[in-house]
């Protein structure tokens, strides 16, 4: 794989310096592929890109470069130090300011000059003005059409196989044989559902001989609904997911973005086809009728799906709308381009052929509905899910309610008068009628004596606050009506809403700005896709013929157009992305940078087989993993080899299936699920976190709800998972870090959750042995079946006899030697425990005789066992 | 939680792993048969670090010799990014001051995203000379201007490019905008090993405000084995979450337990392996985390302790102040792992507080007043202590900024990006004292005279740990790669002593 230009440029010059340039065996230097690329890092910009090329000097061209400019030829084949390109270059007189040619170019140049300055092809007699788009750089091999490569000949079925096996055997490689069942078994599970099975269905699984059992079971995993919380994850990370705004200490929390969560592992459970997935994304306003009242489930799903577009941090108000236009085509590039248009956000790219203008057509797509020129926050996005039934019945509600208080009002008035009476019997006439008259009169009709009265007789302002200091019985009864009343309002529907980016039926015109600034907008630019990915290098134009209701149409044109099956960049990510969740890395290791600055496929051929493939199985994703399942590739073992390591370190080939850590989300849910704790419940509105006195964040009452319900505050990571790599998406993330350190270790050693799933662990363990019989069985037994049992229901196999005894030893030292005292957890009666040598058959014993029945061993040694089993490098490594 | 009827066993076994008996027992028991990853990964005695083209060295922790007699053994990088305001802190520009409201004749290197104007803004601040050797230093560094004797200014930074993020990476991982490459702390860790047993060889401490741009990739280990990757401390205590083990399982029954994960890790490792001859570098790394992990719990408990150090040096680093508390922390937590073995320790800021778009008056003056007393105070610290002598201290970001105000010029104006040409400073290890180097152009905008580079910089870094840049290999599928790999780089010997 190498790794962009300069990489490529650097390992070229070093080639030469091993190998004398006059040999045969060095590849000749030519303008299009090695020496423009330099001249449109350094040069082009002022000798070609402009209408009047400085100096008369236009470079463009090799041609160009010898007709020269005001200073006669810049070129001289076959004489660098006579040419005035090399000459001006190595001297550092030009690019004049401080961005020079770094000397391992400019001794390509020079070379490429002394060999005789070759062109690949002839070039024209004259080009169009600007730098345009070359062959060259539509050649890069992301912007390539793409077309089904010839599935290699061989002893491999299975055409992943057939591409994978032949680059292994060029370089004297081989698959490793396949994973045992048991292992196929478990590395599915994980893949697919982000859970492992438990020991019982391996078991299964491992007596079932029928010939269709991998696919029975795959069938099975991908039918779960597991799979789309997995799935979900991931695509959630390179949309940039998250339950808050992100805007700065506050980090408020965004109230209904979960919808669209549900709405994504809903797709994915359904296997929604690929193209449909991302149009309802970018278009699902423009496929659901106006107006939006009465909407049905299916509906609202539809319109939730358009939260893809609002995603980014940010913009509660009018001052972070351009930001967020600018993070909304972050993501949109990311996700669905694989490029980084960003920096043509100001200014051409410098290495990728994406022009400004390739950048404000992808904006005029969005713009309509981001709109930072009339922008709309959050709350002014939320269509209600009332239907005009649930409307109705909130309204009779609402009546009934207005009623009761009402009637309870009247009676705190009726009370209110009453006390009054009872304190003015206190005074005697005829200040008594002066004070009631005072008191009936209205603020503003008071007179002055009257108004001095009353603030003489402050114990006489009685309201319905103060009742009770005058009537106790009265105000309570004041009190039992309006609680009444509120709770015969029980039956009220609750009113849910939902996000949508949608248009207001006025289209700005989007503006490309100079050098990126929203205040410099200069010529305005209709909707497009990148100039170079069309054939006749004109920008593919996406506007819609008709315009569907207030809407544009844009973003549903451009979501079909996308997903055509031929766009060379939309498949060829997707596919990428699949693969990267399989085995660990992708084909192309920097999934969202396809372009210069990114790296090369390492199989390029299955990488444009599998673009196709997409299309070809009707964007099934389902029917995609099975294609990667049933694959030796996905199939074969995680062993090294010395030859395997030495010839393919870092697994690009695939020699073997990659070792990888669980993601954060799965190691816990893993955790949660071989307890037996994992509460399986979908959907709905987050988890809500919490902070600890130390700061860190937590699921309160250790919640066992799977990672993807938790709330996920761009602020506030949960601790466990933050530390094991789960994104925080200020923006984004396109491919998650794996760290490995000694914090972590921390975590898994001393942090609260390991330590209460551990003792949970224990309490399964033990109930399950109680269960069981134990007559005619001794002690060592007992301590053999517990340990046993330990493995199998976290590691998920019976211990090899190194194992087991390493365990049993661990579960003898870990018991403590004294009196148990009660079990503060399961609350059991006190019972004195034997001390553990009293189990152990041959130990010294100053105690009574062995009892009769074994006791079992204790559950804190118990919960040593599990504890070391949860976070072994067995357990959180994908086998 | 465990049941606390296991607190009969603290009584048995007081601070079992501080014991020392335990220690040797726990280690015992972990470095068993077979040999363990601490135990491989971890060691005292040196060995060679030459190996055959195409062959890397040993992917594990035990030190290593470096390729010549090193000046520096250790290093604490003050990382500034977001761009310090080089002509307002510690380049005086005269004629920019004189040409203040003027045009710029010359063409801007802009940035992208924002909107520098092309009129000249000279520094709202005075600049005076200080110490024996006379540097210019901006009236807002007064701290700094008390170690000008100590330190080298670097005047004529320059990455060429504006952005970021393309300039962080140059300054971390070696080329401009490239990710997943090393950084530099891994670099450091993989030529010459982690000299402590018992905390990771490569620290990074964070910032309340949150991590700088492209997060975690600034201290990736990027192609490398994760070993050589940097750890991360919270920006306040606790610096290591759950660094405690409960006190139930505290000492002996703890070590019971970590010898036991040990060997069924171990045994897990090895089926693995098949015939290689390496372990899965994955595996291995993360069993050595768990070790590393036992160590830590005491020493890094007592590596964070900073009421061990008396008022005199809490008030040298502003521990007393609110300003400058955060920070100050921070500079004595990373002295303190210096002095523990600590090969690589690197500070970070979040919210970008020295990327001064607007209002560089007022944003300037207050993060300088953060961090000016606790930066000057560790090289003061240092030096009394005698470990300047080995320790690099690094001051700087990825860029500086303009000459030319952004938007109007006003009262509230700020600069825009400039990697063209900014400042740094560099102290100890080596590095020649009471000196500036290289220089900008007359208004700063470019680097004008002795142009350094991210790569010449790194060059020069490691030359002082005593490796050569251009010999310290990792081949990755038979490639050569190095952290310079950007550009040819030059060591800038002139500011070495």
């Amino acid at each position: 794989m190498s790794s962009g230009l300069i990489l490529a440029l650097i390992s070229f010059v070093g080639n030469q310096s091993a190998v004398p340039s006059n040999s045969k065996n060095v590849p000749k230097i030519h303008f299009e592929t090695e020496i423009r690329p330099i001249l449109k890092a350094y040069c082009l910009d002022c000798h070609g890109g402009t209408d009047k090329p400085k100096g008369g000097l236009d470079l463009r061209l090799k041609r160009f470069a010898v007709k020269g400019g005001d200073s006669g030829t810049s070129l001289v084949e076959g004489n660098p130090s006579a040419s005035l390109l090399w000459e001006r270059m190595s001297q550092g007189d030009m690019p004049p300011g401080e961005k020079k040619v770094p000397s391992d170019q400019i001794a390509l140049v020079e070379r490429w000059i002394r060999e005789g300055a070759h062109t690949k092809k002839t070039e024209p007699e004259l080009l169009p003005p600007g730098l345009g788009i070359t062959e060259e750089d539509r050649s890069w091999w992301a912007f390539v059409p793409l077309k089904k490569p010839e599935v290699p000949s061989g002893p491999n079925q299975n055409p992943i196989d057939a591409f994978i096996g032949k680059k292994l055997m060029e370089k004297g490689l081989g698959f490793n044989p396949p994973a045992s069942p048991r292992e196929l078994f478990v590395r599915a599970s994980l893949v697919l559902t982000g859970i492992a099975p438990d020991f019982e269905e391996i078991q299964t699984f491992e007596r079932d001989k029928s010939p269709d059992r991998w696919l029975k079971t795959v069938d099975r995993l991908l039918g779960s609904s597991a799979y789309g919380e997995r799935w979900a994850r991931h695509w959630l990370d390179v949309v940039g997911y998250a339950d808050s705004e992100g805007d700065g200490s506050a980090d408020s929390p965004r109230d209904h973005a979960w919808r669209y969560r549900d709405w994504v592992i809903r797709a994915f459970n359904r296997d929604l086809p690929l193209d449909q997935f991302i149009q309802e994304q970018l278009a699902g306003d423009e496929m659901v009728p106006k107006p939006w009242t009465n909407l049905t489930p299916d509906q609202a799903e539809t319109l939730a799906a358009t939260g893809f577009l609002r995603m980014v941090p940010g913009a509660n108000s009018a001052d972070g709308a351009e930001q967020v236009m600018t993070d909304t085509i972050k993501v949109f590039s990311a996700s669905l381009l694989g490029v980084s248009v960003g920096c043509a956000q100001c200014h051409d790219h410098r290495y990728d052929p994406i022009s400004q203008e390739d950048y404000f057509r992808i904006r005029a797509i969005l713009e309509p509905a981001v709109n930072p020129g009339q922008w709309r926050v959050p709350g002014q996005r939320l269509i209600s899910l009332y239907t005009d039934k649930d409307r109705a019945k909130a309204g009779e509600v609402d009546a009934r309610i207005a009623k009761d208080m009402q009637k309870a009002a009247e009676r705190e008035s009726v009370l209110v008068r009453e006390a009054l009476e009872k304190e003015l019997q206190k005074y005697g006439e005829p200040l008594r009628a002066k004070l009631r008259e005072a008191f009936a009169a209205s603020g503003e009709k008071r007179t002055a004596e009257q108004n001095e009265l009353v603030t003489k007789h402050p114990n006489l302002v009685i309201s319905g606050g103060v009742l009770y200091q005058y009537n106790q019985q009265g105000a309570d009864e004041v009190k039992g009506l309006r609680e009444k009343a509120q709770a015969n309002g029980t039956d009220k529907p609750p009113e849910g809403f939902v996000m949508v980016m949608d248009e207001t039926g006025v289209i700005p015109a989007t503006k490309l700005f100079y050098r990126g600034d929203p205040r410099q907008p200069k010529n305005e630019v209709l909707p497009g896709d990148l100039a170079v990915l069309s054939p006749d290098l004109k920008p593919v134009s996406i506007a819609p013929r008709v315009p569907s209701g207030t809407s544009s149409g844009r973003r549903l044109v451009y979501a079909r157009h996308l997903t055509s099956g031929v766009h060379p960049l939309f498949g060829r990510v997707m596919a990428n992305r699949i693969w990267m969740h399989h085995f660990g890395g992708g084909l192309v290791d920097t999934p969202a940078e396809f372009g210069r600055l990114g790296q090369t496929p390492s199989h390029p051929e299955l990488l444009n087989w599998l673009a196709l493939e997409l299309p070809a199985k009707k964007w099934s994703l389902k029917s995609f993993h099975r294609l990667i399942l049933n694959s030796k590739t996905w199939q074969q073992s995680s062993l090294h080899s010395e030859l395997g390591d030495k010839l393919d370190g870092g697994d690009v080939l695939l020699h073997r299936y990659p070792t990888r850590r669980l993601e954060a989300e799965a190691l816990r849910d893993r955790m949660l699920a071989a307890i037996g704790r994992l509460d399986k419940a979908a959907f709905g509105p987050p988890i809500p976190v919490v902070e600890d006195i130390s700061g860190q964040v937590l699921v309160p009452d250790d919640k066992p709800r799977r990672s993807i319900y938790l709330q996920q505050k761009r602020s506030k990571p949960v601790a466990l998972l933050g530390a094991f790599d789960q994104p925080v998406n200020m923006v984004l993330c396109e491919k998650r870090v794996v760290a490995t350190n000694a914090p972590q270790a921390l975590m898994l050693l001393n942090g609260n959750f390991v330590h209460t799933q551990a003792n949970h662990m224990a309490t399964r363990i033990i109930s399950e042995l109680e269960k069981e019989n134990s007559d005619n069985i001794d002690s060592v037994m007992i301590l053999e079946r517990t340990v046993n049992l330990v493995w199998q229901r976290v590691l998920l196999r019976d211990p090899s006899t190194e194992e087991k005894a390493l365990s049993m030893e661990l579960v003898r030292s870990q018991s403590a030697p004294g009196p148990v005292i009660e079990d503060p957890v399961s609350g059991s009666p006190a019972k004195v425990a034997e001390s553990p040598k009293k189990l152990l058959p041959g130990s010294p014993s100053t105690g009574p005789a062995v009892p009769i029945k074994p006791k079992l061993p204790e559950k804190v040694a118990i919960a040593h066992l599990a504890h070391q089993l949860l976070i072994s490098n067995e357990f959180i490594h994908v086998p | 939680m465990y049941p606390n009827n296991q607190s009969c066993q603290q009584n048995r076994f007081p601070g079992a792993l501080e014991s020392g008996i335990l220690r040797r027992q726990f280690l015992g028991q972990a470095t068993g048969i077979g040999g363990l990853a601490l135990a491989s990964l971890i060691g005292e005695t040196a060995n060679g670090n030459t190996t055959k083209p195409g062959e890397n060295l040993p992917a594990n922790l035990l030190a290593k010799n470096p390729h010549f007699a090193p000046r520096a053994k250790a290093m604490i990088s003050l990382f500034m990014h977001g761009g310090p305001s080089h002509v307002d802190l510690l380049d005086p520009k005269p004629e920019l001051s004189r040409m203040h409201g003027k045009e710029y004749k010359g063409d801007v290197g802009y940035s992208f995203i924002k909107r520098a104007s092309k009129t000249l803004f000279g520094s709202p601040f005075k600049f005076a000379k200080h110490g024996k050797c006379g540097t210019e230093v901006s009236e807002l560094l007064p701290w700094a201007s008390r170690i000008v004797d100590d330190i080298c200014v670097i005047r004529s930074m320059h990455t060429g490019h504006n952005g970021h993020e393309v300039s962080i990476r140059y300054f971390h991982g070696g080329i401009a905008g490239v990710t997943g490459r090393p950084t530099m702390g891994s670099w450091l860790v993989y030529g010459l090993g982690n000299p402590s047993h018992r905390l990771p060889a490569y620290m990074v401490l964070g910032d309340p405000a949150g991590h700088p741009v492209d997060g975690a990739s600034n201290w990736s280990s990027g192609f490398m084995p994760p070993i050589y990757q940097g750890t991360v401390l919270r920006p306040t205590e606790p610096r290591i979450l759950d660094l405690d083990p409960p006190k139930e399982i505290r000492g002996a029954p703890q070590a019971r337990d970590l010898a036991f994960l040990a060997k069924i890790n171990q045994i897990h490792m090895r089926s693995n392996q098949g015939k290689a001859s390496r372990p899965d570098p994955e595996l291995e790394a993360r069993i050595a985390s768990f070790e590393l992990a036992a160590y830590m719990q005491d020493a890094a408990r007592e590596a964070f302790d900073l009421t061990q150090e008396s008022e005199y040096i809490r008030k040298l680093y502003g521990l007393d102040q609110a300003k400058t508390r955060s920070y100050g922390e921070r500079c004595l937590i990373a002295r303190r792992l210096v002095e523990r073995g600590v090969r690589f320790v690197q500070l970070f800021l979040g919210g970008q507080p020295w990327d001064n778009h607007d209002n560089l008056k007022g944003t300037l003056s207050d993060i300088c007043s953060q961090t000016d007393q606790p930066s000057a105070a560790l090289v003061m610290d240092l030096k009394q202590r005698g470990l300047l002598d080995t320790t690099i201290v690094h001051w700087g970001g990825e860029i500086g900024r303009l000459p030319v105000c952004e938007g109007e010029l006003s009262a509230t104006t700020g600069r825009d990006h400039n990697g063209q040409g900014f400042s740094i400073w560099l102290a100890g290890g080596g590095i020649k004292p009471g000196m500036t180097y290289g220089a900008t152009d007359e208004v700063g905008h470019r680097a004008a005279v002795n142009v350094v580079n991210p790569n010449d910089f790194q060059a020069t870094i490691l030359n002082q740990f005593g490796l050569d840049h251009s010999k310290l290999i990792w081949y990755q599928n038979g490639r050569a790669e190095q952290l310079t790999a950007g550009t040819k780089p030059r060591i800038i010997k002139d500011i070495l002593v």
